[in-house]
Parts: structure tokens; sequence; C-alpha cells
């Protein structure tokens, strides 16, 4: 099995395994226990925290464990709206979000917002000058993702940040669960960040949202208020030290992964490109790569791979059983045919040469299997 | 940018005259107790102090030096030869640091006139330098974005354009000591942390209750004077007197609605007790005036009078609001929100008076002979001093 999908999710670290393991056994307590224990956990949590701070140079900021980026996203949205109420209805968001952001943004709706879309531009970026011209005094709120999970397209998360310094109104949210380890973003003045473990080689289970402004928050389920009153329930304190251990060896590797993937994503291109019936979208951030055999319905090219023992995805894991087309290459103005046809494929630390010649040869063979169907 | 050196200009010392030495010397002191991690030089001067911060983070080291007192305010600066080739030089890394689009304006302080050029000379040779080589930044002499500041002393040539407000105040250890009343509430840390500001040094005072308290109240307290001690570069000594005895006997004896303020009182006597072995000549604490029932004038009335010592109240009269906001400037409002019970909590009668009478409560007190027990508790005092690191953060190192 050659692993392509670590988009949808990533092995984890054999460390952050470890960590995992190590503080299930040692250090099992209840976090909000007052007995000396109890109270170890905690501190074990709050060096945690800060490791992860530090790491993100958010010192300054807060940071509430969640169970995802798909809870993270939800309190992010829901309470800061239902707060914003007052001051106005509009919300902005990108075409490229995940279904944890247009779903919610959707129901939302229901009460009573407005949901406006910022265009995008063909590198698959929030258009700018369509993103200036549409911010109003009535916007409260403006979310976008830092990486696409489709086409790996980076965000201007800086100058975004910049342009909503005279919006004081209006809360900004990024969505950074592909980002991380992917893209060097600042996300400093950005109000809520959201991040996923499991995307950055951590166990599955856990997530964070960082936080500029605490007070700014409310809960958005009830209980016995462990995470800063935020987000209750028994802190899950092994996948939190995990995704510590994950998050630091992710950045300190960062630059080497990169530049690795980088030169395996110009092989591909280098190999498909004469292959007339295969369109390859532009490179973003070098870990994805998102191509389309003209012709055949990404689902066949990816089940033709798996038996190979290639395992790629067609648009988003998360979203792919929706019939839909893939929103993010609508928004980039890809025809249908391409969009149908797409694939991706997600590279990881792991990933190495032999992988990558194997993948070549795979798609090569099934590029002439198809021969007949594609345009 | 990068910078090698931080000019640290002295708050209100400067005012002193003869004895502004012993004033800089202490400043020294604290400045590299609180820089003992950073691999800098603290060079002080009668006007003001440089410190060489070899390869250092400037912004880290000004984070350490904003809760020592004494400081003024502080600017990371690039210090270059006096000639005007380096300043042609160093001006334009200066410019090309500004983003686009920013106005500035060269302003010059000639310490050493000797030099030169006259202000305005120097003006026009650096503004004329970075006009000539740049094309990102435009000239505005009255609102300027960023002020390049040069300044011409006799050794060098100290250029900057950025300058950090410090905490003011005079340095600590030139004003004495005073004892702290320290409950683990979010206004006694508050008042030690503004007292010190005034170059007081402090050492603190904390009764516990056990086994009514629990150990974490006290670690509690414990990690109050760790942050505090963080914050203002001195280590705090805590004193943990132990309470049972005497707070089960006032229970036992004084009725519910004046035992608070015979409580306060013993509190006091010990206070004043160990005052006198430490060689403070104060007590200070987080006194409020009408906060609580034990914070009326009536109250500090009756529980003042068993002693002579100056009790300071530097909170007297602030706003709660204010308090939390220093509380939290300083670092120490998280953990003095933290819900563990102390001595004054689960003694708390129901109904306390907010105006006690004196005489009644003494007429109560002289059934009981304090004093065999005050010589105990003092006798059993626990002392603490600060740690420096946490060593829980390496034992998990290989967790995280």
């Amino acid at each position: 099995m050659i692993y392509f999908d670590n988009a949808a999710t990533t092995k984890p670290y054999q460390e952050a395994l470890e960590s995992f393991n190590k503080t299930s056994e040692n250090y099992f307590f209840n976090t909000a226990s007052i007995h000396q224990s109890g109270k170890t956990a905690s501190k074990l949590l709050e060096s945690a925290r800060q490791q992860i701070l530090d790491l993100m140079f958010l010192k300054d900021y807060d940071l509430v464990f969640t169970s995802s980026a798909t809870e993270s996203n939800n309190i992010a949205i829901q309470s800061t709206l239902r707060r914003k109420k007052a001051f106005g209805s509009t919300i902005l968001t990108s075409e490229l979000e995940h279904p944890s952001i247009v779903n919610v943004l959707e129901e939302m709706k229901n009460e009573g917002f407005n949901v406006k879309y910022i265009k995008t531009n063909s590198a698959g970026q929030v258009d700018i000058e369509h993103f200036k011209s549409i911010l109003d005094n009535d916007t409260i709120f403006v979310t976008t993702l830092a990486v696409n999970n489709i086409i790996g397209s980076v965000q201007p998360i800086e100058e975004m940040v910049k342009i909503l310094k005279d919006f004081p109104k209006v809360h900004f949210h990024v969505d950074a669960t592909q980002a991380i380890g992917k893209a060097d973003i600042d996300y400093r003045g950005v109000d809520t960040v959201s991040i996923s473990g499991h995307k950055f080689n951590s166990v599955k289970g856990v997530g964070g949202l960082f936080v500029k402004k605490l007070a700014n928050l409310s809960p958005i389920q009830y209980g016995g208020g462990h995470e800063k009153n935020i987000r209750s329930g028994t802190v899950n304190l092994p996948a939190i030290t995990s995704m510590a251990k994950a998050l630091r060896l992710t950045l300190e590797n960062a630059r080497a992964v990169n530049q690795r993937l980088s030169k395996f994503n110009d092989q591909v291109r280098e190999a498909v490109s004469d292959l007339k019936s295969i369109y390859v979208q532009k490179k973003s951030a070098p870990y994805i790569i998102n191509l389309s055999f003209i012709g055949a319905k990404g689902e066949v090219v990816v089940n033709a791979l798996s038996e190979r023992g290639i395992l790629v995805s067609t648009t988003s894991a998360c979203a792919s059983k929706l019939t839909t087309l893939n929103e993010t290459l609508l928004a980039i103005k890809m025809d249908e045919a391409v969009i149908e046809a797409s694939i991706r494929i997600s590279m990881g630390k792991d990933t190495n040469q032999e992988d990558v010649d194997e993948l070549i040869k795979a798609l090569k063979e099934v590029y002439e299997e198809l021969g007949d169907v594609l345009a | 940018m990068k910078f090698d050196h931080i000019l640290v200009r002295y708050g209100e010392l400067t005012l002193k005259t003869k004895n502004r030495m012993m004033f800089v010397y202490a400043l020294r002191d604290r400045m590299n107790q609180a820089l003992s991690n950073f691999d800098v030089e603290v060079r002080a001067n009668r006007d003001r102090a440089y410190i060489d911060i070899n390869d250092e983070n400037p912004y880290e080291i000004i984070d350490k030096l904003l809760n020592i007192s004494g400081i003024l305010s502080m600017s990371p600066v690039v210090k270059i030869a006096k000639s005007d080739d380096a300043m042609k030089e160093t001006v334009l890394k200066f410019a090309n640091s500004i983003e686009s689009g920013h106005t500035f304006k060269i302003e010059v302080k000639r310490a050493d006139k000797n030099y030169h050029l006259d202000t305005f000379g120097i003006q026009q040779l650096l503004g004329g330098q970075v006009m000539e080589h740049t094309d990102h930044l435009t000239v505005d002499v009255k609102k300027p974005d960023y002020k390049i500041m040069v300044e011409i002393r006799p050794d060098a040539i100290y250029m900057y354009y950025d300058s950090i407000k410090g905490l003011g105040g005079l340095p600590l250890g030139t004003g004495g000591k005073a004892l702290l009343m320290l409950s683990g509430g979010i206004d006694s840390p508050v008042a030690g942390i503004d007292l010190m500001k005034r170059g007081v040094e402090i050492e603190a005072i904390h009764f516990h209750s056990p086994p009514y308290t629990s150990p974490q109240a006290t670690e509690k307290v414990k990690k109050l004077v760790d942050i505090m001690s963080d914050r203002t570069g001195f280590d705090i000594k805590l004193h943990i007197v132990p309470f049972t005895e005497l707070q089960t006997t006032i229970y036992d004896k004084v009725p519910d609605n004046l035992s608070m303020t015979s409580t306060r009182r013993v509190m006091l006597r010990l206070s004043e007790k160990l005052s006198e072995k430490i060689n403070a000549e104060a007590i200070v604490n987080g006194e409020n005036l009408g906060q609580v029932a034990s914070q009326t004038l009536t109250s500090m009335y009756a529980i003042n009078e068993v002693t002579n010592l100056p009790v300071l109240r530097p909170l007297l009269t602030l706003e709660k609001n204010d308090i939390v906001a220093m509380a939290k400037r300083m670092g120490t409002y998280e953990t003095s929100i933290l819900p563990f019970e102390d001595c004054c909590t689960i003694f708390k009668p129901k109904a306390p008076k907010t105006k006690p009478n004196l005489e009644m409560v003494k007429k109560f007190e002289s059934n009981v002979d304090f004093e065999p027990m005050i010589e105990k508790a003092l006798n059993n005092i626990e002392v603490y001093m600060p740690s420096k690191e946490s060593e829980e953060v390496d034992d998990f190192s290989d967790l995280l």
C-alpha cells in the first residue's frame, strides 16, 4: 500500500504515539481533579498548551483544546455570530471552504445572517480586490481557510489581517487545518484559528482553537467548563500531548519535508506533461497535486489506482459522498469535465522516491488502460 | 532590523543628586538579576544604561525588564562610530526595515556638541541619504510614522526608532522593606507589586489552616510568589504561618459576627511580630475601602488597633475593575482566581459586622491568652523561596 491521501489524514509520528501511550499510562488523571495527580496532569496540559502557542508564534493568544477542527470552527462561528448580532448581519467567506464552515454558515442563515462569498482568482486564492469591495459596515465575520484542501492554494491571510484593521467590528476566523507545516503564515491579528492534530501526524480526535480574546467567545455546548469555560468534557490529555509532540516535529522538519515534496511534485508534473488528456492544476502548497484524466470520472481513476495499491482520493474525503461538483474547482472556473475527472494526490512526511516512482508508473498504466474513454 | 544594544532611560531617580549612584547600582543589580538567563552585559552610567545584547532578541530582553521599577523607557539601538559614513550606512538599514508607504523623519539629539555637523546638518545628510537610495518612504516632519532618532554622544552615535515605556518608579531595594499579607486573592499580589514600584523590598506572610485549607491553596500562594518574583526580578521570601490553632480558638471563644474582626487582629499581631524579626518597617495589604466587611473604615479602626507599625494599603481607593486589570497585566490574575479555599473563606461568618465594636471585641479576646499560641505559630513558620524554573516542565519533555 502506498499512501497518497495525506490531506485526508496522516499516519502519526511514532513519537506522537509514544506520547499518547505514556500519557494514558502515567497521566490518565482528570485535569480538573484537585488532588496531587490531577494537578500534575493539569500542569502537563498547560505545558502542552504553552508549547503549541510558542510554536505557532501566538504567545499572547489563548488556546482551547477541542476534539477536531470541525468543533473549533463551530465554536468560533456560532458563538461569535450570536454575540455580534447587534452589530450587523453580513458574513464574508471564501468559496473554498470545508463543509465544517459552509454547513455551519448555511445553518446560521436560518438565524437571520446573510452570507456573501468572496470571489476566487485563477490561482485559487480569495480575490483581494473583490474582498475589499464587498466588505462593509454590516460585515461582522470573515472566514477563510489558510490552505485549500483540494488544490493546496495558500490564502493571503496577512494581507486580509491588514485590510481588516480598518473594520474593528469584524471577527476574522481562519481554518488552518491544512496549513500546519505546509505554509509559513503569520496568524497574529487573526481573531480565531482552527487546527486539527491528525492532519499533521498526531493521533486523531484532537484539535484546537487559538483565540486572540477569550472573552469574545462563549460555549456552544454546556458542561463542566474544562477548557477555559468554552469547551466542556473531560480533557483528552493523551491526544493533546500527542498533538504537541507532532506539532513540534512537524515544524522542525517542515523545511526539509517541503523541499523534498516540491521535488516530487515537479517529477509527477513532468511525467504526465506529455499525456495530453491529463490536466494538472497549478502548483501551490507542494504536498498536493490535483489532476484530471479528462473523460474519466475521478472515482474511476481512484479505483484503478487503488487496485494497484496506490491510495489517492477524489476531491475531499470529508465531502466525497456528496454528489455535487466540487466547490473549489468550480470557484476557480474549471470546466465541468475537469472537475468531474479530478483526483487529489497528497503527499506526506513519509513519502519517498520509490513511492513517487510507483505513482508515476501507475498513472501511466491507468492512462493507457482508460485510453478509449479519455478525451 | 538588527540591533546591538538596548538603551535604558532612568525614571525618577534622575531627580536624585547626591545619592544617585546608589539608585543606579540598585537598578543595575535588578536588571542583571532579571536577565540572568541571557548572554548580555549591562553597563549603567549616571544618566542611562546600555545593555550589550550580543545575539539575543532585544524585544525578549525588554519584555523581561518591563516590570523592573526605576526604568522610564527602553529602545533597541544600533551603536556606530562617530562618522558621517557610518551614519549614512546605518540610516539606510533603518529605512529599509520600514514598510513601503510610510512617512519618516530624522530627529537628532546632540549630547556632544563638538561633532562637525549640527542638528540641521545631520538631518540633511541622513534624510538626503534615505531619499536618494530608497523610493518607498516619504518625509513628514510634523506627524511621521517613524522617527529615526540619532543621538550623538561623547563615546559613539546611537540610532533607533522604537521606544518602549517601562514601569517608572524607583529601583527596588532603595526604599526599605515591608511585609506583605498575601491571601491568595486578586488584590494582595497587586498591592505588593505596586509598593515595590516605589523601591520597597517585600517579604510575604501567608496563613494556612490545615486540614481546613488544602495544600493546593498554599501551592497557589507559592505560585503567586513565583510570578511576582519573576515579574519584579526580585526573589520574594514567603513565610507560611500555621494558623489552625488560633483560628479554631477564635471560632470557639468569639461570637460568630465578631470572629472575623478577631481573626484579622491576630493575623496583624503575627505580622507585626514577624516584621520585627525580619526588619520590615511596614505591613502592606490589599485592602480596598468598603470592598468587604473587614475593609470598612470602622473595621480597619478595630483591626489596626493592635499595631503601631504603618499598615500600607496601596489599593485603598481603587475600583475593583482597575485592580483586576492590574492583576491581569502583572500575570497574577489567572492564579489568583483558582478556586481553592483559604482560611478566610472557610471560617467566614454568615453575617460579619461591618461596624465591629472595638470594646466588645477586646472583651471577648480577654478571655483567651493568644500570646503562647502566637509564639508557637511563629516558631513553626515554613519559609519558601521562589523557584526559578518549574522542574515539571523538564519532566514532561519526553512527552512533548
